[in-house]
C-alpha cells in the first residue's frame, strides 16, 4: 500500500509540476494584465507540436527543440498581446470571448495542419528507468519535477531580485501607480505575455514525449491550471504552485481509492470544495469590490 | 409590431415553408434541423450571457442532463416524448439553478473558470456512469416522438420534413419565451443587474434571486435543446456535451449578437450554413469561425444582429438620428 501510493504521489508531483507550468503563466498574465487567457491551453499544444517537429525536422537534440518551442509560442503570446488582449484591455467579457476564438483557431489549426492523430515522440529519457528503492520511474518523470522546481526557483529570483521582475510585481499591485513611478507598463505586459506562454510551451514539450502530442493535449493542462490558480489565490505565484501540485497529487492518489475515469471530476470538486469555504483561494487576499 | 415585426413574420414563413420550397433538397432540411437543434440552447445562454451578463462555459453539460433524462426515460421507462421532455427541462433547469447558486459565490473571472469546471465534470459523469448513461458510447436507440393520430390521419415524426416541423416548433417556442422574459419586469431587473448589479441590489433588486432564475431558464432550455438533439439523432454521445461544443455555444451567441432577440438565430444559421457555402474542412471551418471571434470582439462588439442594426438604420433612417446627428 505504502509503495502505491509514494508511486502515485510522485507521479501526482509530475503531473502536478505540469500544472504549476501552466498556472505560472496564467498567473503572471492574470497579474499584469488582469486577463484569464483561456487560450493558455493551446499554446501549450502548439509548444507540443513545435517541439515534435523541431525534435524531428531540424535537430535531434530535446532540449534544442524545446528551447526553439518555447522562443516561437514566446513570439505568438507577444503578437497576441499586442494584437487581441490590449487592444481588448479593460473589457473581461470581450477578452474572454476573444480568447475562446483563440482556441478554435488554433486548436483547429493544429489538426488542418498535423491531422487529427496523436504523433509520438520519443525521447531515449522516457526509456530509461532509475530505482528509488523499491520504485522504479523513467528519467523523463524525475527530469519534469526536478525542471520546474528549478524553473519555479528561477522565477522566483528573477521576480524578486531583478529590477524587470520588480516591476512586474510592481504592475501586477498597482498599474496606474507603476506607471506614474516611470515602470514601462505595456513593456511589461507584452513579455509577462510572451514569458507565461514560453512557460505553456515547456510543459508541452516535456509532456508530449510521455503522453503523446495531440490536439487536445492542452485542453486538461488548462483546466487544471485555471483550477490551480482559483485554489492558490488568483494572481498569487506561491499559491499557483502549491495549488497546481494539490491538484496533481490529489487526483493521483485518488486513483487509488476510486476508478480512474473520475480523475478529473475529482480534482474539481476538491477546488470547488476548498472555495467554497475560502473564496480568495488558499493565499489569495479579499478585496473589497474586485471582480 | 412595425417594420421589423413584419420582417421577423416573413421570415418565419419562409422558414416554415421550406419543406415546400427545399423538398428536392434533403440536405438544406438537414441543415435547417441542425440549426435548430443548436438555436435552442443558444436562446438559453443568450438569456444567461446576453441579457444577464452571465458568462457559462458549461452550459452543454446541461443540455446533457436533459439529454440523458429525456433518454433514459423514453427508452427505459417508456415514457412518450411530450412529459420526457418535461421532465428533462425541469431536471436541467434544477440542476442550473443549484449549480448556479455555488457559482455565484465568485465574480468575474471565477464565475466562468468554476461553470467551465463544473461543465466539465457533468461531461465526465455522462462519459463514465456507464449503467445508466451506457458510458462513452453513447446511449443508442432514442426513439423520434411517436406518430401524432387525428381521426385517420396519422402525423409521424420519422420523416425529415414532419422533424423539421417540430424542431422549428421547439425553436419557435424558444423565441417566444425569450421576448417574453426580455419584454417583462423581470427582463429589465435583469438588465439593470448586467447594467450594474450593485446599484440594482442598492435599488432592492434581489439581485441572487434573479440571476439563479434566469441561470436556471437558460439551462432548461439547454435541456430542451439537448432532448431535440438526442431524439433527432437517435442517439446521446458524451461527445456531444463536451467543453468545445459549450465553448461553439458561446460562439454562436456571440456572432449572432448577444443580447439581441434574433442573434441566437442568425448565428446557429451562419455556424451551420458558412462551411457549406464555403466547401472547406470542419477543421478550417472552425479556424474561421476562431478568427471571425476573435474579429467580432474587436470591430462589432455587438454581433451579427448588431451590424444588421446598422444596416437596417441606414437603409431605413429613423427622424430621431436625424436629429441627433450635428
Amino acid at each position: 500500500m505504502t509503495q502505491a501510493l509514494l508511486e502515485q504521489v510522485i507521479n501526482g508531483l509530475m503531473m502536478g509540476s505540469v500544472y504549476v507550468l501552466v498556472a505560472l503563466g496564467l498567473v503572471l498574465i492574470y497579474g499584469v494584465m488582469h486577463v484569464v487567457n483561456f487560450a493558455h491551453g493551446v499554446l501549450f499544444t502548439l509548444g507540443g507540436y513545435l517541439g515534435h517537429f523541431f525534435f524531428t525536422q531540424w535537430w535531434d537534440s530535446f532540449w534544442m527543440a524545446t528551447l526553439l518551442s518555447m522562443l516561437s509560442v514566446g513570439l505568438v503570446g507577444y503578437a497576441l498581446e499586442r494584437g487581441v488582449f490590449h487592444p481588448l484591455h479593460g473589457n473581461l467579457r470581450n477578452q474572454v470571448i476573444a480568447s475562446l476564438g483563440l482556441i478554435l483557431a488554433f486548436e483547429n489549426a493544429v489538426i488542418a495542419l498535423w491531422g487529427p492523430n496523436a504523433l509520438q515522440w520519443k525521447v531515449a529519457t522516457t526509456e530509461q528507468l532509475v530505482s528509488v528503492g523499491e520504485l522504479r520511474f523513467s528519467v523523463h518523470h524525475l527530469g519534469i519535477i526536478v525542471l520546474t522546481m528549478a524553473m519555479i526557483t528561477a522565477l522566483g529570483l528573477f521576480l524578486k531580485h531583478t529590477r524587470f521582475g520588480t516591476a512586474i510585481r510592481a504592475t501586477s499591485q498597482n498599474q496606474e501607480a507603476a506607471l506614474v513611478v516611470g515602470i514601462p507598463v505595456r513593456r511589461v505586459q507584452w513579455s509577462a505575455f510572451a514569458l507565461g506562454s514560453a512557460l505553456a510551451a515547456l510543459g508541452g514539450c516535456l509532456v508530449g514525449p510521455l503522453f503523446l502530442v495531440f490536439p487536445q493535449m492542452g485542453d486538461v493542462p488548462l483546466v487544471k491550471g485555471l483550477a490551480g490558480i482559483l485554489l492558490g489565490g488568483m494572481g498569487s505565484v506561491p499559491g499557483a504552485v502549491v495549488g497546481g501540485l494539490i491538484l496533481g497529487v490529489t487526483e493521483s492518489v485518488s486513483t487509488l481509492f476510486l476508478p480512474t475515469d473520475y480523475r478529473d471530476a475529482i480534482a474539481f470538486m476538491v477546488m470547488v470544495g476548498i472555495l467554497l469555504l475560502r473564496p480568495q483561494g488558499l493565499w489569495g487576499q479579499r478585496v473589497r469590490g474586485e471582480d | 409590431m412595425g417594420l421589423k415585426g413584419l420582417a421577423c413574420l416573413l421570415v418565419l414563413l419562409v422558414l416554415a415553408s421550406a419543406p415546400w420550397w427545399a423538398a428536392q433538397q434533403p440536405f438544406l432540411l438537414h441543415m435547417l434541423v441542425t440549426a435548430c437543434v443548436l438555436v435552442v440552447p443558444a436562446v438559453g445562454l443568450n438569456l444567461m450571457l446576453g441579457h444577464g451578463g452571465l458568462v457559462s462555459l458549461g452550459h452543454m453539460g446541461f443540455a446533457g442532463i436533459g439529454a440523458y433524462v429525456a433518454a433514459v426515460l423514453m427508452v427505459d421507462a417508456r415514457w412518450s416524448f411530450a412529459p420526457s421532455v418535461l421532465a428533462a427541462m425541469l431536471a436541467a433547469g434544477a440542476a442550473g439553478g443549484l449549480i448556479s447558486l455555488l457559482c455565484f459565490r465568485f465574480r468575474g473571472h471565477f464565475f466562468m473558470i468554476v461553470t467551465l469546471a463544473f461543465g466539465l465534470m457533468l461531461h465526465a459523469v455522462m462519459n463514465n456512469w456507464d449503467s445508466v448513461t451506457r458510458g462513452a458510447a453513447g446511449f443508442a436507440g432514442i426513439p423520434r416522438p411517436s406518430p401524432l393520430r387525428w381521426g385517420d390521419q396519422v402525423w409521424s415524426f420519422g420523416p425529415l420534413p414532419n422533424f423539421y416541423a417540430l424542431a422549428l416548433g421547439m425553436a419557435v417556442l424558444a423565441f417566444a419565451l425569450q421576448y417574453l422574459v426580455v419584454h417583462s419586469n423581470f427582463g429589465r431587473s435583469l438588465a439593470a443587474i448586467r447594467q450594474d448589479e450593485r446599484l440594482a441590489r442598492s435599488r432592492g433588486v434581489n439581485t441572487l434571486l434573479y440571476k439563479t432564475t434566469v441561470f436556471a431558464m437558460g439551462t432548461a432550455l439547454a435541456g430542451m435543446g439537448g432532448v431535440l438533439q438526442v431524439s433527432f439523432l437517435r442517439v446521446a454521445a458524451p461527445a456531444s456535451f463536451t467543453m468545445l461544443e459549450s465553448i461553439n455555444m458561446v460562439l454562436i451567441v456571440i456572432i449572432g449578437g448577444a443580447g439581441s432577440l434574433v442573434g441566437p438565430a442568425l448565428g446557429a444559421l451562419l455556424y451551420v450554413g458558412l462551411p457549406e457555402m464555403l466547401r472547406l474542412s470542419n477543421e478550417w471551418r472552425l479556424v474561421i469561425f476562431g478568427v471571425m471571434l476573435v474579429l467580432i470582439t474587436l470591430f462589432a462588439p455587438k454581433g451579427l444582429a448588431g451590424l444588421c442594426a446598422r444596416a437596417w438604420q441606414w437603409l431605413i433612417p429613423r427622424k430621431t438620428t436625424a436629429v441627433a446627428k450635428p
